[in-house]
C-alpha cells in the first residue's frame, strides 16, 4: 500500500476521518495550560541561572566580535611595517594622560652624557632622570624616555605597541585571535561531523562492521597525538588548512566513541523497534530517531574541544609549525613575544591575557553547558 | 592474564611498526634535501648519499632503514645538528635532563593534587573548596607556556629569585634545583589541577554512598570516614588519570624547554625539524611514540590487574 521510504510521511498525512474513538465519544484531555518546554528551552533555562557560564558566554561573544571588527579600528594592517618604529611601547590616547600606556620606557644603565646630549635624546623625550651613580668613573643614570617623541612620532599611536618589525600589535593581536578561532572552529566542526557519522554507522550496525571500524580507531588512537600532528604538518607544509587537518586526523576519534556508545544504548529501545517495524529505513532511524539523543553530549564535547584546539594551535606555533610568516595567530604572537620577554614584556602580556581569558571562558562555558544539557552530570568534571 | 599482556604488547608493536613506516615515508617525501650545503663538492655528496643509501629507490631505502632499526638498533647518523654523530648518542646526551624535569613534575603534582582535591571534597561548598575550584579552572585553562612566561618575568627579572635560563654548568645540587624549579612548576600546574579536580569529584560521589554512612554510624568523624574508606576507593582509578598525564607533560615540555633554554629533547626536536636533519627527526618521533605507547601499555595492564572486567581492552 505504501512505498517503504515515504512511510513516515504517509502515516503522518492520514486524514482524520480514518480514525475513530473506541470507548468514548470525545477526548477528555484538555489542552495543556502551559506552553510546552522542549529539550533546548529547558537546557537554556537552566543555563541562564548559571551566572558564571552566562558571563563566560558573553565574554566569548565579546572576543569574537572584537576579532571581527577590531582590526578596522585603526589605520594599520597586520603586515604593514614601520622600520623606524620598532618595538614601540603601548600608547593609548586617553589612558596616556593617566600614566598608563603612555608610550614611555625606562632605560637603565645609560651614560649621563648620552642622556643629556640633545643629538641623541631630544630634550622633550627625556621625562625623568634618576638613580645617579658612578660606575668605573663614568656617571650612569636610569631615565624614563618617551619613545614616541624620541623617535619623532608624536602623532602615532600603537595601542598595544609594535613588534620587532614595527607592526601594530593591536591589529595583529585581533587578527591573530581571528585566525586562532577560525582554526579551532573549523577543526572542531570537522571532527564532530566525521566522528558523528563514523560512530553512528559503527554503533548502529554493530557486529563485524563495528569490530573493524573500532580496530581502525584503536590503531589511529595509538599513534601519539603530537607525532601525528607533526608528521602531517611536515608533509603538507605550514598553513591554515594543514593545521586544521592535522588537528582532525585523530581528533574525531573521541566523538566517534561517544556517538557509538549512545547508539548502543538507544538502538535496542522499543521506540526504535516500533519505527523499524513500520518500515522506516536505516538512514532515517540513524539520523532522525537515534542521533538526536546524542546531541547534548556532542555539543558539550565540541565546546570542550575548542579550547583544546586553540591550545594546540598556539603550541604548534611555539615549536615553529604555525602559520606562514606575516600571518599572525595568538600562538605566533606569544612565541615572538617570548623571545624578547625581558626587554619588552608587553609584547607577551596582551596575547597572554587574551588567550587566558579565551581559554577560561570556553572551559567555564562548556561546564555550564554540560550541566544544563545533562543535569545528572552536574558537578562532575 | 599473561595472554592479555602478550596481546597488548603485540598490538603495541603493530602500532609502532605503522608509526615507523609513516614517519619514514613522510620525512623522506619532504622536499628538503639532506645535503643542501653549497660548499660540499658534488663527489662528497655522492659518496655520502651512497653511504646512506639515498641513491637507491625508496623501497630499498626503507628496507635498509628497517634492518638498521630492528636488527642493529642503528638509527643512522645525524646530518646537520651534530654532524656524523650517531643519532642514538645525540639522544642519549639530551635525554637525562628532559626525563628529570618530566618525572619530577609528575611526582610533585600527584601529592599536591591529592591533598588539594581531598581538602576541597571535605570542605565542599566552603571557602577552601571554592579556592581549589578557582585554581583548578585557572591551571587547566591557561596554557603552561603562559605560566612559564609569567614566572620567568616575575621571578627571574622583577624579583630575581631564580636564574632566568637553565644553567648547564650547574655543579651543586642547589644550583641545579634552582635552575629547574620554574620549568618543573610550570609543567606541574596542569597535572595538579587535573588530579585535584578528579579526586574531588570522585570523593564527593563516594561520600554519598551507603558504606560511608555506615562508617559514620559506627562513630567515625567525617574526615576519618573519608580518609579511611572513601579515599582508598578513589585512589585506584587515579592510575588511569596519572599515567596518560605523563604523555601530556612530555608534550608541554617541548615548549617549556625552549622557553628556559634547557638542552633537552624538546629543543632537539624543534631544531632538527627546522634544519631538516631527517635521521634525527625520525629517531625523535619514534622515541616519543615508544614512550607514549609504553605508557598506554602500562595503563592497559594496570587496568587489567585492578579490574579484571576490562581485560580485553577495546571491548568496553
Amino acid at each position: 500500500m505504501f512505498g517503504r521510504y515515504d512511510m513516515d510521511e504517509q502515516i503522518r498525512n492520514l486524514p482524520d476521518s480514518y480514525f475513530e474513538l473506541v470507548d468514548q465519544d470525545q477526548l477528555a484531555d484538555g489542552a495543556l495550560p502551559t506552553t510546552p518546554i522542549g529539550f533546548f528551552k529547558d537546557a537554556f533555562l537552566r543555563f541562564k541561572k548559571n551566572k558564571v557560564s552566562m558571563f563566560s558566554f558573553w565574554m566569548i561573544v565579546f572576543i569574537i566580535i572584537l576579532s571581527v571588527i577590531a582590526p578596522f579600528f585603526n589605520r594599520y594592517s597586520y603586515v604593514q611595517q614601520h622600520t623606524q618604529l620598532r618595538d614601540m611601547p603601548p600608547r593609548i590616547p586617553v589612558l596616556e594622560k593617566l600614566g598608563i600606556a603612555d608610550g614611555t620606557r625606562v632605560l637603565t644603565n645609560r651614560r649621563k652624557a648620552n642622556i643629556e646630549n640633545p643629538d641623541l635624546f631630544p630634550p622633550a623625550s627625556v621625562l625623568e632622570v634618576f638613580n645617579h651613580r658612578v660606575v668605573n668613573g663614568v656617571e650612569v643614570v636610569d631615565a624614563v624616555i618617551d619613545m614616541y617623541s624620541y623617535r619623532n612620532a608624536k602623532d602615532v599611536y600603537f595601542w598595544f605597541g609594535s613588534d620587532y618589525l614595527g607592526r601594530d600589535l593591536f591589529t595583529r593581536l585581533f587578527w591573530g585571535t581571528r585566525m586562532s578561532l577560525l582554526i579551532a572552529f573549523f577543526a572542531v566542526i570537522t571532527n564532530i561531523i566525521i566522528g558523528t557519522v563514523y560512530g553512528a554507522i559503527s554503533g548502529y550496525y554493530g557486529g563485524t562492521t563495528d569490530m573493524l571500524m573500532m580496530r581502525i580507531t584503536e590503531i589511529l588512537a595509538g599513534i601519539p597525538y603530537l607525532v601525528v600532528v607533526m608528521l602531517f604538518i611536515l608533509l603538507f607544509g605550514t598553513g591554515m588548512f594543514s593545521i586544521i587537518f592535522a588537528l582532525t586526523v585523530t581528533g574525531w576519534i573521541g566523538t566517534a566513541r561517544l556517538v557509538r556508545a549512545q547508539f548502543y544504548r538507544f538502538k535496542g529501545r522499543e521506540y526504535v523497534l516500533a519505527a523499524r517495524t513500520l518500515g522506516v529505513p536505516d538512514r532515517t532511524l540513524i539520523f532522525r530517531h537515534i542521533l538526536p539523543n546524542s546531541v547534548g553530549p556532542i555539543i558539550t564535547r565540541a565546546m570542550i574541544a575548542i579550547p583544546g584546539a586553540i591550545f594546540s594551535e598556539s603550541f604548534l606555533a611555539f615549536i615553529g609549525l604555525g602559520l606562514q610568516a606575516p600571518r599572525p595567530s595568538i600562538g605566533i604572537l606569544l612565541s615572538d613575544g617570548q623571545k624578547v620577554l625581558l626587554q619588552y614584556p608587553y609584547q607577551t602580556l596582551f596575547p597572554a591575557v587574551l588567550i587566558s581569558v579565551l581559554m577560561i571562558s570556553f572551559n567555564l562555558f562548556a561546564n555550564g553547558l554540560r550541566d544544563s544539557l545533562d543535569p545528572t552530570k552536574r558537578g562532575e568534571e | 592474564m599473561l595472554k592479555y599482556i602478550v596481546g597488548r604488547v603485540f598490538a603495541m608493536l603493530i602500532t609502532l611498526f605503522i608509526i615507523v613506516t609513516l614517519s619514514f615515508f613522510v620525512i623522506r617525501l619532504m622536499p628538503q634535501n639532506i645535503f643542501d650545503n653549497p660548499d660540499l663538492p658534488p663527489y662528497v655528496v655522492e659518496i655520502l648519499e651512497k653511504k646512506m643509501h639515498l641513491d637507491k629507490p625508496m623501497y630499498v631505502q626503507y628496507y635498509y632503514f628497517l634492518r638498521g632499526i630492528f636488527l642493529e638498533g642503528d638509527f643512522g647518523t645525524s646530518v646537520k645538528i651534530r654532524p656524523s654523530l650517531p643519532v642514538f648518542q645525540v639522544l642519549k646526551s639530551r635525554l637525562p635532563i628532559s626525563m628529570l624535569i618530566n618525572v619530577l613534575s609528575l611526582f610533585i603534582s600527584i601529592p599536591i593534587g591529592i591533598t588539594a582535591g581531598t581538602i576541597a571534597a571535605l570542605r565542599k561548598n566552603k571557602l577552601p573548596d571554592h579556592a581549589v575550584s578557582l585554581l583548578v579552572v585557572l591551571f587547566i585553562s591557561v596554557p603552561s607556556f603562559v605560566f612559564a612566561s609569567l614566572m620567568q618575568y616575575g621571578l627571574t627579572f622583577l624579583y630575581p629569585i631564580f636564574p632566568t635560563l637553565y644553567n648547564p654548568s650547574a655543579t651543586t645540587l642547589r644550583q641545579l634545583a634552582m635552575s629547574i624549579t620554574l620549568p618543573v612548576v610550570a609543567l606541574a600546574l596542569n597535572p595538579i589541577a587535573t588530579v585535584a579536580r578528579y579526586l574531588r569529584g570522585e570523593l564527593i560521589e563516594t561520600m554519598s554512598s551507603e558504606f560511608l554512612l555506615l562508617a559514620r554510624t559506627k562513630g567515625l568523624t567525617r574526615a576519618q570516614a573519608v580518609m579511611r574508606h572513601a579515599f582508598r576507593n578513589s585512589c585506584v582509578p587515579l592510575v588511569n588519570i596519572v599515567i596518560p598525564m605523563f604523555t601530556g607533560i612530555m608534550g608541554g615540555s617541548l615548549v617549556i624547554e625552549s622557553i628556559f633554554s634547557i638542552p633537552g629533547m624538546g629543543g632537539m626536536m624543534i631544531s632538527s625539524i627546522n634544519a631538516g636533519d631527517h635521521p634525527l627527526t625520525i629517531a625523535i618521533l619514534i622515541f616519543y611514540s615508544i614512550i607514549s605507547l609504553v605508557t598506554m601499555l602500562i595503563m592497559d595492564i594496570s587496568y587489567g590487574l585492578l579490574d579484571p572486567r576490562i581485560r580485553m581492552g577495546g571491548r568496553r
